[in-house]
């Protein structure tokens, strides 16, 4: 089998895991396409260094590397070095102001409606914790794979799982509290 | 989250956040984009039957080194314990990892004239996430390397590099729990040694190439 071939094989199967992380990283279709064929490329490129079975993990780390590469570049507000010893009150506060909230309530009442509050709140916290989030609820990654992913280590990965879940609640809160 | 709402009805992100599948577009646009690539590659390398005769070359050197050294460790396993050993040494006691100690590249890279035959190429990642923290000399394979020290998150990364001819894509080692990454670019040979994931060393050897070095 070439080279191509086997990458074709081994890689391209993840595809929809690696979009799905770029899109939530840069939170936009046509971001996440670029990002997505960045990291392709330099997955292929990498390719011969990657150890047989762990593909998936494996591409996941180049397209996060690639997401955050593109969001320095282009949204450098957006990544904050997380203060992973300090309270999340603050985190908060950011996250309520980060984007107006959708407050129609009509909108909210839709039957969507848990889903739409689910993406925008998704949206609205730091893409530090949002990644994490992804990573564990969206592709059942296990903590250790996210640790290696994110290169944190596995206690950092579990509060802010813990912490981004609780931004969220407070966000979804925040949202209907608004809406209603 | 809310007392009085119906459990079932309760916000989760597992079941309501959107899975954002890729667009068949962007799957085609990558087979095509793919096969441009693995064509360049081909076609950079029209020597490749004679890669594929060193190749037949190397295995039977190899069968013939295992027959008569029963299993004795490759060139690249003991380079890697070489750098391993390198890098436990680096971390043992205070001092003993840097001997210029800076994070900007323009300190470190004059640090190292005149005490080595060649000037390593010095960058500092931190846009990467790899933070520069100083240089030094070292002796691996039986020679005078340059040795990059970088700080990620909270892992401590040695890049051990030396002159070698070829150019060799970054490949993945472990031992004893450490990562080590190593490839050939440019007339130089690069090794990275880290506790960090090997992923994470795979990134360096990318943002290296990226900065126009490794």
């Amino acid at each position: 089998m070439t080279r191509l071939a086997r990458f074709e094989k081994s890689v391209l199967p993840h595809l929809d895991a690696a979009y799905n992380l770029a899109r939530w990283l840069t939170r936009n279709d046509h971001d996440a396409e670029d990002v997505v064929q960045e990291a392709y490329l330099r997955a292929f490129r990498f390719f011969d260094g990657m150890r047989a079975g762990d593909a998936r993990p494996w591409l996941l780390a180049i397209v996060r590397n690639a997401g955050y590469s593109w969001l320095e570049k282009n949204r450098p507000a957006e990544v904050v070095a997380l203060d992973d010893a300090g309270l999340i009150a603050s985190d908060v506060e950011t996250a309520g102001h980060a984007a107006p909230a959708e407050s129609n309530p009509e909108v909210i009442m839709l039957q969507s409606a848990n889903r739409k509050l689910v993406n925008q709140a998704l949206e609205e916290i730091p893409v530090g914790y949002r990644e994490v989030v992804v990573m564990r609820e969206l592709e059942d990654l296990s903590y250790k794979e996210i640790a290696a992913i994110a290169g944190i280590p596995i206690g950092t990965v579990m509060s802010r799982l813990a912490r981004g879940r609780e931004l969220l609640r407070r966000v979804i809160e925040v949202r209907m509290r608004k809406a209603s | 989250m809310n007392s009085k709402t119906d459990p079932a009805a309760e916000p989760m992100v597992a079941r309501d956040a959107t899975y954002h599948r890729a667009p068949d577009a962007l799957r085609e646009r990558l087979r095509a984009g793919l096969a441009r690539e693995a064509g360049a590659a081909d076609r950079s390398r029209p020597w490749g039957f004679l890669a594929m005769a060193a190749s037949f070359a190397a295995v039977a050197l190899v069968t013939w080194n295992l027959a008569l050294l029963n299993g004795a460790p490759g060139a690249d396993e003991l380079m890697a314990r070489d750098l391993v050993n390198a890098h436990v040494r680096s971390l043992m006691i205070e001092g003993h990892l840097n001997d210029v100690v800076s994070s900007d590249q323009h300190t470190v890279k004059p640090w190292f004239a005149g005490k080595l035959d060649f000037a390593p190429p010095v960058v500092d990642l931190a846009n990467a996430g790899f933070a520069l923290a100083g240089g030094r000399l070292d002796y691996v394979n039986a020679r005078a390397v340059a040795v990059l020290t970088y700080r990620y998150r909270q892992h401590v990364v040695n890049v051990f590099i030396w002159p070698e001819a070829g150019e060799v894509e970054p490949r993945a080692s472990s031992r004893q729990g450490f990562s080590v990454v190593q490839w050939t670019h440019g007339g130089m040979r690069y090794s990275a040694v880290s506790d960090a994931a090997a992923a994470q060393l795979f990134a360096l050897a990318e943002a290296l190439r990226a900065q126009g070095a490794g």
